[in-house]
């Protein structure tokens, strides 16, 4: 299946502001976490996919189309759970559940139906017909979900999803999310909540103030850690062989720590390590989670 | 935090018709309806509506049967009792705080609830949420108007000498002469209203402004147009209220003589402003939405 989303040099700001800048990236159907701090481009990201904001330069394709030519389109097929307040305080979860089926185009009578079928889905069954006003927050997020698939999205956008939920509650709602990539629905999650990510996605997209860090999938990531040396003798000497190769490496005594970077790494390693006659000793992969990823700032 | 738990009993996609943004636009219409009824809403959210829908009503059945009992004593005093244009006097201040309410209802808790970001992540455009808001407004308030005129002409007809079917015969260009004069009323009062609660994020202040628009704009506009300095008489123009009345006087018989007659414009004059207001609004809405969307 083609990617779901493909960014070409894309650039938006605001004025003398720059959210995104340059960014070329393709997303592949599944869950994706969009990951970045405060202030990254995230919600920018999300109001171009839907047609909500004009590119300054670049362009975009969300599930086949141009969301700045064809908004409705786009729009017609995605969901949306906004980060902050969405929800009317004066309805009922059953009734605004089913106005924004309504509102992606279902007649009201099966509407109605999956209105119905969503909130038992998330598990407000028994407070579907209680004004959204008397909800708790983490009834209310889960609100903010069901409004969002109602319709049988082809893809969801879902901004915080997990926020203002209690630890359980964030464990089901990450499942959930997972699984629905089950039943076609395409996912992005945009979040700066990294183990979010990492317990519910199967791509990334790391931002950091409108540029890319990187784009790929999730188990790739752990190849780019670093890998841990131990040699008999020379320790200089080797550091400088594989610094020639491009890798970075911080030498503490006989032990050096090479990288981040993928699996080319050990035979770099061996073979500095042969020419230089310093005898290695042992060589060991660490893993990297997103936060050192995104910590580093590394780039690919 | 919740106690509460997800299960998790499956999805089921969706194969059955789209309506896109044809549907999009139905729902925020009668949504728009049923918001400004009440309908769907807690108790309280009802009784104002349903309040003055009832007295509104009450009204003109009250003029059939002043009619009938006047009538029964004098044919001649019958013809001294106000009908149209009268009940349209009788139920505009009814009509008023039923604008001043609804109004802001209709626009003010979408944007202060966030909950545009939901109706513009669907294919809905900024131009149809709003032609549909000024739908469910126009056919809500036209109502209001429009059951009383119609309770009041079959309750003539039913008490006419001539017969009812000759009456409604008789009194044909009724059918045209109130609704265009309750298409001006909710013109002016519309645009007013919408304008107000595109700007203003509390309903009980836009309702309050809006009320204050009308009432302290028509008093203060009269008293300038009579200062008598060089052009005086075009502030009387902004007696925004006056306008709608003009147009019923015009079709129904003076009541009072409205601060721009005063001043000396003929009704054609109150046209050009009610569009030239509606535009106005129109511009001034759309623009404010198209920002926030």
């Amino acid at each position: 299946m083609s990617a779901i989303l493909e960014v070409d040099d894309l650039t938006h700001d605001y004025g003398e502001v720059l959210a995104l800048s340059g960014l070329t990236l393709e997303v592949p159907p599944g869950v994706t976490g969009l990951v970045g701090a405060n202030g990254a481009g995230k919600t920018t990201m999300l109001r171009l996919m839907l047609g909500l904001l004009h590119p300054t330069a670049g362009s975009m394709q969300v599930l086949g189309h141009d969301p700045q030519r064809e908004p409705l389109v786009v729009r017609s097929r995605i969901g949306y759970m906004p980060e902050g307040e969405c929800l009317p305080k004066d309805q009922t979860a059953a009734d605004f559940v089913s106005y924004a089926a309504q509102l992606a185009g279902i007649p009201s009578h099966e509407a109605k139906r999956r209105s119905s079928e969503t909130l038992f889905l998330v598990g407000l069954e028994e407070e579907r017909f209680r004004f959204l006003g008397d909800f708790s927050t983490g009834m209310q997020q889960r609100v903010k979900l069901a409004q969002a698939i109602v319709h049988d999205p082809d893809l969801l956008l879902l901004d915080e999803p997990a926020s203002g939920l209690d630890p359980e509650g964030r464990t089901q709602m990450l499942d959930l999310i997972k699984r629905l990539s089950d039943f076609d629905v395409n996912v992005i999650v945009s979040s700066h909540v990294l183990t979010d990510i990492e317990q519910t996605c199967d791509w990334v997209v790391m931002l950091d103030a409108g540029n890319l860090l990187r784009s790929g999938p999730l188990q790739g990531f752990e190849k780019l850690g670093t890998v841990l040396v131990e040699v008999l003798e020379h320790p200089d000497s080797v550091a400088a062989a594989i610094e020639e190769k491009g890798f970075d490496v911080v030498v503490d005594g006989l032990r050096l720590v090479v990288g981040p970077g993928d699996e080319s790494i050990e035979p770099i390693v061996i073979a500095a390590a042969a020419n230089t006659g310093s005898g290695l000793v042992r060589m060991i992969r660490g893993s990297a989670s997103l936060e050192d990823l995104f910590l580093n700032r590394e780039t690919v | 935090m919740t106690d509460q738990v997800i299960y998790d009993r499956g999805y089921r996609s969706y194969d059955g018709p789209r309506l896109g943004p044809k549907g999009a636009r139905r729902a925020v219409y009668k949504d728009g309806v049923r918001r400004v009824l009440g309908l769907g809403r807690k108790a309280r959210l009802k009784i104002f509506p349903w309040s003055l829908i009832v007295i509104a009503v009450v009204a003109a059945a009250v003029f059939v049967g002043v009619h009938w009992a006047i009538g029964n004593i004098e044919e001649s005093m019958r013809q001294e009792i106000p009908t149209y244009g009268g009940l349209f006097d009788f139920y505009s201040g009814i009509s008023l705080l039923f604008i001043a309410l609804a109004g802001p209802q209709l626009l003010i808790p979408d944007r202060t609830r966030g909950v545009l970001s939901v109706y513009f992540s669907r294919p809905l455009t900024v131009d149809g949420y709003l032609t549909s808001k000024v739908g469910a407004f126009a056919t809500v308030v036209a109502a209001i108007y429009i059951v009383p005129q119609a309770v009041l002409h079959l309750g003539l007809g039913l008490i006419a000498e001539e017969g009812f079917l000759s009456y409604l015969g008789n009194n044909l260009d009724i059918l045209w002469k109130v609704p265009v004069t309750i298409l001006a009323f909710v013109l002016v009062h519309g645009a007013v209203v919408f304008a107000l609660s595109a700007v203003i994020d509390r309903t009980g202040i836009a309702a309050a402004a809006f009320l204050g628009t009308l009432f302290a704009g028509a008093a203060v506009a009269g008293r300038v147009a009579e200062a008598g300095f060089p052009g005086a008489s075009y502030f009387s123009l902004l007696a925004i209220d006056h306008h709608p009345r003009i147009i019923r006087d015009y079709f129904f018989g003076d009541t009072v003589e409205y601060a721009p007659e005063a001043a000396g414009f003929e009704v054609w004059v109150s046209v050009v402003v009610i569009v030239g207001l509606v535009a106005l609004a129109a511009w001034f809405v759309r623009f404010r939405y198209r920002r926030l969307a």
